[in-house]
């Protein structure tokens, strides 16, 4: 990519200011790329659709039945107070029967180490807001489709920023150079392709030396202690949406909300895969689609595992709900552009969006387990299985 | 965590010169504990650290969350500028007194006690797994870089360094020991885990035998010395890729195993044919390993 090449649609980063015109449509950004592209957002889509499509048989043939090596999820439900085991069972299968030799084992590590990629608390060190974190963020958003990095990386990218935020003493100066390196470490991590140096000097104005962004990347690294593994809430979303046969759109929505809550300070409290269940449960709520018994079933499996209190659920899902309704009005709308276009179904401009705050009621909180026993009633696991069989 | 190695660790005794540069014994002035410190270092162009490096030892670092008993702990890592063009990274591993080379070394006459061997071998073969199954080949398994604590723990030592390293190593000359080295590693073809079994199917018999199995003193003579115990392979399992021909060895027929190893009970014999198994890919996994009667001998 030549510097030319994006010169007119480089995202600004303003971290002082609040100008709206310094944000240019992401769509151009996107067409300065050559056609060398890695993981276009519509390619994982493909993948995660692959992944859904599974060889029939074998995939329930492979794996013994619920055993003491289940003890981690078991577990982790009871001990979070879950008590009908029936609809963990079936998910437990499901998981035993995905494609690949290692999904269970993959699952149950998610499972145990994501608590090491939440926060304690929202607190951020002075002279840092949630304002201000929440525009970095939304800058390395646009940097981040502009150089068409993967979803994993951007996730990284967050976490690595959230956490050096937390770590490291910058001056409000320098966090546009801390936030750059973690994009970049994210990207040595996870990409093949890596943008030189200066591209990323000049992304920020050459406000900075090159010798200056290695200097951080060295003490980003040693602060961090070269610590760059991480849990995308991502994964838990995609894994939860193949088991429950979510539709495209659903996926679209899903991963949309999921994407805004790297936006909110709040969220980094939330384990991964809470988050991951809030957006979908609010997509859900959101695009109100009509579900077939089926479906209904494949949906109550998919979220049986216990993951936190419904009220720690409803929390997470209105702070989601709040962002998504005002998205389009904000300063940082990185995401809301992103998700506007045909190949995310248009999916941040859904009209049911600008009222989600309304459709979460404490009613709404109670009516779900409702609907899920019902959905249930009269078939038991193994017919439950039996239907997951046939129908994927 | 540190920025610089040197002011946090105080070097003691310099405890190898290893073939990627030299290993300190050092004290952390902090907790007193003694540390191994291995330093290696990278050129930092103008694309910073190099990729390899930083994945390495981010996965490095990722080993770490599980704590596995029998590879060695990673405490620290440490980044230093030297110049504008090399970074020092700095690996900072928990110490361990003595390796398995003078634990054999040490063993009174007539040697290690089968039910000890057998130990051993369990404990190399966990870490083994646990490494393979994390996706990291050893590639430089030897009694040196096997450690043994003062209680029979056995902890593996530098794994998943050798990209890391490899920069380095092209501008060291040193002599690397051959005897442990896989036979597609020696005949430059394709390899993967399975090298590591190899290795440790050779240390398996040298803990028996109080010397090692294959002691050639070229890539050739190593071969030769390998299929005087298991035969010359056939021409089908000759791999493809490679330039040395199968005719340039004499045809040797395989011999019984027990003939260099005689004290290796049935089971064990067993177990070390099928790690030295020509074609790497029907040599036994590090997990099959586990499961094998051998382990269950009482």
């Amino acid at each position: 990519m030549t510097q030319n090449g994006f010169c007119d649609s480089r995202p600004l980063l303003d971290l002082h200011k609040k100008t709206e015109e310094r944000r240019a449509p992401l769509r151009a950004w996107a067409n300065t790329r050559g056609p060398k592209e890695r993981r276009s957002l519509a390619e994982s889509e493909e993948s995660r659709g692959a992944h859904c499509k599974t060889t029939p048989e074998s995939r329930w043939a492979r794996r013994m039945p619920v055993s003491a090596e289940d003890g981690i999820i078991m577990g982790y439900a009871e001990q979070n107070g879950s008590k009908d085991g029936r609809e963990e069972e079936a998910l437990l299968q499901c998981l035993h029967g995905l494609p690949g030799t290692y999904s269970w084992d993959i699952f149950s590590d998610m499972l145990r180490t994501q608590s090491h990629y939440t926060f304690p608390s929202t607190e951020l060190p002075s002279p840092f807001t949630d304002s201000t974190r929440a525009i970095m963020v939304d800058w390395l958003i646009q940097v981040h489709v502009m150089f068409n990095f993967s979803e994993e990386t951007l996730y990284l990218t967050v976490h690595l920023l959230n956490r050096a935020m937390r770590q490291i003493k910058v001056s409000i100066n320098n966090l546009q150079l801390l936030g750059i390196v973690c994009l970049f470490l994210a990207g040595k991590k996870e990409e093949c392709l890596l943008p030189e140096i200066s591209e990323l000097c000049y992304l920020m104005d050459n406000n900075y030396s090159k010798r200056q962004l290695l200097r951080m990347e060295r003490r980003v690294l040693c602060e961090l202690d070269f610590e760059l593994s991480h849990c995308p809430p991502l994964h838990f979303l995609l894994l939860t949406a193949s088991i429950a046969h979510c539709s495209d759109k659903m996926v679209w929505m899903a991963r949309y909300l999921l994407e805004l809550s790297l936006l909110e300070n709040q969220c980094v409290v939330f384990q991964p895969v809470q988050l991951a269940r809030a957006a979908l449960c609010l997509a859900r709520v959101v695009l109100q689609e009509a579900h077939s018994p089926e479906s209904e079933t494949a949906w109550c499996i998919a979220t049986s595992l216990h993951i936190c209190s419904e009220p720690t659920l409803q929390r997470i899902m209105h702070i989601l709900a709040v962002t998504a309704s005002t998205a389009h009005a904000r300063e940082t709308r990185a995401s809301f552009v992103k998700f506007s276009t045909a190949k995310t179904l248009h999916i941040s401009s859904h009209p049911g969006l600008q009222s989600a705050p309304h459709l979460l009621g404490p009613g709404g909180a109670q009516a779900r387990p409702q609907a899920r026993e019902g959905a249930l009633k009269g078939m038991r696991a193994g017919e439950t299985g039996q239907y997951m069989r046939t129908h994927t | 965590m540190a920025q610089d190695a040197a002011v946090q660790y105080e070097p003691v005794a310099e405890i190898g010169g290893g073939a990627y540069g030299t290993v300190y014994k050092a004290r952390d002035r902090q907790s007193g504990q003694f540390v191994a410190l291995k330093s290696v270092r990278v050129q930092t162009d103008q694309d910073g650290l190099p990729l390899s490096t930083v994945r390495e030892v981010a996965l490095l670092k990722r080993l770490e969350q599980f704590d596995h008993p029998n590879v060695v702990k990673l405490m620290d890592v440490c980044a230093t500028l030297r110049t504008d063009h090399e970074t020092k990274v700095t690996l900072v591993f928990e110490h361990v007194d003595q390796d398995l080379k003078t634990y054999l070394d040490k063993a009174p006459s007539p040697g290690l006690p089968a039910s000890q061997i057998q130990d051993l071998m369990q404990q190399l073969m966990c870490g083994l797994a646990f490494l393979h199954s994390n996706c990291i080949i050893h590639r430089d398994l030897k009694p040196e870089n096997i450690l043994v604590t003062s209680r029979g723990q056995v902890k593996l030592a530098d794994f998943g360094l050798a990209r890391i390293y490899s920069c380095h190593m092209a501008l060291t000359p040193v002599v690397v020991t051959l005897w442990y080295r896989a036979p597609e590693v020696l005949l430059q073809s394709t390899y993967a885990t399975p090298v590591d079994i190899w290795s440790t199917g050779c240390i398996f018999a040298e803990m028996f035998r109080r010397k090692p199995l294959f002691c050639g003193e070229s890539e050739v003579d190593q071969l030769g010395k390998i299929f005087e115990v298991i035969g010359l392979p056939t021409e089908e399992d000759w791999p493809t890729d490679v330039t040395l021909s199968q005719r340039n060895f004499s045809p040797f027929s395989n011999r019984p195993i027990t003939d260099f190893v005689p004290e290796i009970s049935h089971q064990g014999a067993d177990l070390l044919l099928e790690m030295l198994t020509f074609d790497p890919l029907r040599r036994i996994s590090a997990l099959n390993a586990l499961d094998h009667l051998y382990f269950q001998e009482g």
